[in-house]
């Protein structure tokens, strides 16, 4: 039986996500010893207390520390639990850095690429979650 | 129906106490939005369902509140009113949704109320008015015993959807 690909569980704002395991190097606090390695808000929004860090690489040979509010623990999804993204969605959403999502208790969990994320959040790529700006103002 | 000037008169008025579909040229699925009533070609439609739980996706424009999974498959879901006129109708868990096939797309389409079924008479169909809300996006407007009700192209509006949010 296939282990499935372990996933590593985390809370930004009221939002669960998931992100493969290997890409997170380690679990730290929201201390950032070069606050310039911090990644604060990205597109997954804004954390409300930021108590929690994932730090992965940042792809410039730097590590990047994206603040979450919780680490909710690991979970392995088999491949047939793993889903990619409707086509449509994946056009107009304004971020590459979602790959997915898992099915993780019959709920359709999004998976994020973290590489992705910092790389879009250090490019500047990625516009701010439209899902706000639009629906309230 | 919402912002809808009046038809053209080009068509006649609806008869009454008809039965329903008897005599129809053609089907539309009708959904509400705010006090008007759109449709488009009900074959397009292949199933109506109650919504699952929504899982939103962060970046995404406002008219694609989230997804929901129905029968293993995770459709996005469309909201007609926020697409048409910025007036979204927040949908929840229970709330119904078309599951409509829109050129290559599938997605689950909810909008302030959904009708269902609307059978409609060629002779009762007029040209779309200009200057409406909707009109870049309206075939015709048809009429039937409750009034007027817009038809919509829907595959043409699901790919201009798409090509205005696309990222550039």
């Amino acid at each position: 039986m296939s282990p499935g690909l372990p996933l590593l569980l985390f809370q930004v704002g009221a939002r669960v996500f998931a992100a493969p395991a290997a890409d997170v190097r380690r679990i730290g606090g929201s201390l950032v010893e070069r606050p310039e390695e911090a990644v604060p808000d990205t597109a997954l929004g804004r954390p409300w207390d930021a108590r929690r860090g994932l730090v992965v690489d940042g792809g410039d040979g730097a590590e990047r520390t994206v603040l979450v509010d919780g680490v909710l623990g690991l979970r392995a999804a088999e491949g047939d639990e793993l889903v990619e993204l409707p086509a449509f969605a994946r056009d107009v959403i304004s971020t590459r850095a979602l790959a997915g999502f898992a099915r993780i208790d019959e709920v359709p969990t999004l998976v994020v690429d973290l590489p992705a994320l910092v790389r879009e959040r250090r490019d500047g790529e990625a516009a701010p979650d439209r899902e706000e700006t639009n629906r309230h103002g | 129906m919402a912002e809808q000037e009046q038809g053209s008169g080009a068509r006649d008025p609806a008869p009454h106490g008809n039965a329903p579909g008897a005599s129809a040229d053609a089907w539309y699925f009708a959904v509400r939005l705010g006090d008007g009533r759109y449709a488009f070609a009900a074959p397009l439609v292949t199933e109506v369902v109650k919504l699952g739980p929504l899982t939103r996706l962060p970046a995404a424009p406002s008219f694609l509140p989230g997804v929901v999974t129905h029968r293993g498959e995770i459709l996005p879901v469309l909201d007609l009113g926020d697409l048409l006129f910025r007036r979204g109708c927040e949908p929840r868990p229970g709330a119904r949704a078309a599951l409509v096939h829109a050129g290559p797309w599938r997605v689950a389409v909810v909008a302030d109320g959904i009708d269902g079924l609307l059978p409609v008479r060629r002779r009762h169909v007029g040209p779309p008015p200009a200057g409406h809300g909707a009109s870049e996006f309206l075939e015709a407007v048809a009429a039937d015993d409750a009034g007027d009700v817009g038809i919509l192209d829907m595959p043409r509006l699901v790919a201009a959807a798409r090509a205005r949010s696309v990222p550039k």
